[in-house]
């Protein structure tokens, strides 16, 4: 294992950021902490740069025991929410800094700085300040800041949070594929699932000062292990009285569902196959999403979100139509289980 | 055309306001000074006094600005970069010259450093003067003169945060290069400025100096003190010719201000 957590606690006051964190990562990985703000993703970058130190527990990077080391001596290149960039300096300066701080010679330093120039695709803005850049660029300048001095390690803090939201897109797929070229294990903190899902080989989601769940994005979109993990990832809804739903029986024990709109086919009630499994739905409202229409359904009281392809027939505000709930996720207080429509034959599954 | 009057009435307003307390009176320093003639100015103002008091100004001017700078540059980085404790009492404490009258000032350092004061057998001992000698004035003109740098600092490293430090720290820069680097380029027009308000300051100070300069002639006597002197024996057009000295660094001060301010200005665009 190339990076390791074992135990790690860590308070600020009164409040836990971290709670008997514990976890490895395979060299080569790039690895994204997901959790809603507060959840301590930040403390626990922050505790493997070595910009805070934890009150127990150890870190191991390649090996080697990092606790009390000082940042600067982890090997980690790391990126700031913010970019923290250089602002009195150019581009080149801003890249070359910590060669310089570490006495490289000044040939080594320039084909370095060209060479990352270079692989960032900002050739001819050498002598750009941060402030004469675009959001997207700034970015990409302090990735290459970062993987100057060659670290082992890159770790990135919300590296999109600063970014337009068309940019951003672009800038994802961009950063994982350099991030595969370049070879660096990466470990990098959001709050947007829909980036850790994108841009991650594993993605650690953190949840008040724990961890929820390890693995890779689509075991954990298809076994969440814990509620959390389940309400978390995917758009959720949350459902109390799931047992009026066809197929579906209230259990002991799990008192509410999460379901997502994927789980749901909608179709004219003059084009049903399967009754027994299905029920009736009013739909209260229909939102063009550019790419498909979101329809607001009312279950016998129970309000869902469907999707529906442009292809499809057209349904019109308040008709009624037919609903099949394909699966379902139950979850208590701290267990979260997968239930299918039992009405419902296995062969008989579309691919959603 | 309403909103025109208005407009030039408060322009006449204030600039009536100025030249009546402000230009009025400085013009009348030069012409009462120049009214016996350039001879009697020249007189004044190369007489032995006057000049000892000049040089003993710049003295005490360049050790305070130089003392204030440094502990201005070191407070404004602690206060802005680190958090601590009893950072808002430090602060409030930065401004205590503002807000205490400069005699208190000049007094306190008689009571510390006077015959009267707890310092004074410990002075004694090892054959140090510092009240009624130039080390006195030098202090109250710091005492006096230390907010300046400071104050100009503190809100520019706020805003810039400590983010770029982190970001250098933690590539292995140590203090000295990320100060140069990193911080100066960012405060330095800031530095300048706080420096010649604290310069223009620290020329013209009377109430604290002249506390503990006890005026000697020629010894303890700044240029502020020195003009007092002249007035009080009726050398008017003396003291005038002295004062026009005064005036003339302040306008000179004026300008570099401006010219500062001006590049400050451009660079943030």
């Amino acid at each position: 294992m190339y990076v390791q957590l074992k135990n790690i606690n860590k308070k600020f006051g009164s409040y836990q950021a971290a709670e008997n964190i514990s976890f490895s990562i395979e060299k080569g990985k790039l690895i994204g902490l997901l959790g809603p703000s507060g959840s301590g993703k930040t403390t626990i970058l922050r505790m493997i740069a070595g910009l805070e130190e934890p009150d127990s527990g150890d870190i191991y990077i390649d090996g080697q025991c990092v606790n009390g080391l000082p940042a600067s001596k982890r090997g980690i290149g790391f990126v700031f929410q913010n970019y923290a960039l250089f602002r009195y300096m150019t581009v080149f300066d801003n890249i070359a800094f910590g060669l310089e701080v570490q006495k490289k010679d000044k040939e080594y330093t320039k084909q370095r700085v060209n060479e990352l120039i270079e692989l960032i695709g900002l050739k001819g803005l050498e002598n750009r300040r941060p402030h004469q850049l675009s959001g997207g660029q700034k970015q990409r300048v302090a990735f290459a800041r970062a993987l100057a001095p060659n670290p082992h390690l890159l770790l990135l803090d919300e590296p999109f949070a600063a970014i337009d939201a068309k940019v951003r897109k672009e800038l994802r797929t961009w950063l994982r594929e350099t991030i595969n070229k370049v070879g660096i294990t990466s470990i990098f903190v959001t709050h947007d699932q829909e980036e850790a899902v994108e841009v991650a080989d594993e993605i650690i989601i953190t949840n008040t000062g724990h961890i929820e769940q390890i693995g890779s994005p689509v075991e954990i979109y298809k076994n969440p292990a814990t509620p959390f993990a389940a309400r978390f990832i995917g758009e959720s809804m949350i459902v109390e009285d799931y047992g009026r739903f066809s197929g579906f029986e209230l259990e002991e024990g799990y008192e509410k569902a999460v379901l997502r709109p994927e789980f749901i086919k909608v179709t004219r009630t003059d084009k049903e196959v399967y009754p027994h499994a299905s029920q009736r739905a009013i739909i209260e409202d229909s939102l063009f999403r550019g790419n498909m229409l979101e329809l607001r359904l009312n279950v016998s009281g129970i309000k869902l979100v469907a999707y529906r392809s442009l292809e499809d027939d057209f349904l019109a505000v308040g008709e009624e139509v037919s609903v099949l709930i394909y699966r379902l996720y139950l979850y208590n207080d701290t267990q979260v289980r997968l239930a299918e429509n039992k009405s419902f034959q296995a062969s008989d599954i579309f691919t959603i | 055309m309403k909103e025109n009057i208005i407009k030039w009435l408060l322009i006449l307003i204030g600039a009536a306001f100025l030249g009546i307390m402000l230009l009025l009176p400085l013009a009348a320093v030069l012409v009462y000074s120049l009214r016996q003639g350039f001879e009697v100015f020249f007189l004044a103002v190369t007489d032995d006094y006057t000049v000892k008091a000049l040089k003993l100004t710049l003295f005490t001017t360049v050790i305070s600005v130089a003392v204030n700078t440094l502990f201005g540059v070191f407070a404004a980085w602690g206060i802005s970069k680190f958090q601590f404790r009893g950072k808002q009492a430090l602060t409030t404490l930065i401004d205590i010259p503002f807000s205490i009258s400069p005699i208190i000032a000049g007094l306190v350092f008689i009571l510390v450093f006077g015959r009267i004061g707890w310092a004074y057998p410990l002075l004694e001992a090892w054959d140090i003067k510092i009240v009624f000698a130039v080390p006195g004035i030098v202090l109250a003109t710091i005492f006096v003169t230390f907010p300046f740098v400071a104050r100009e600092l503190i809100p520019l490293m706020q805003a810039q945060g400590s983010d770029e430090e982190e970001a250098a720290a933690l590539m292995g820069a140590k203090g000295l290069r990320i100060f140069r680097k990193v911080t100066f380029p960012h405060i330095k027009w800031g530095l300048l400025y706080g420096i010649i308000l604290c310069t223009a300051r620290a020329l013209g100070e009377f109430g604290a100096v002249s506390v503990v300069s006890g005026h000697l002639r020629g010894k303890t006597n700044t240029l502020p003190l020195h003009v007092e002197i002249l007035f009080n024996e009726f050398k008017l057009t003396a003291a005038f010719a002295v004062s026009s000295i005064l005036v003339l660094i302040a306008v000179l001060i004026l300008i570099l201000r401006n010219i500062v301010e001006y590049r400050v200005k451009r660079e943030e665009r």
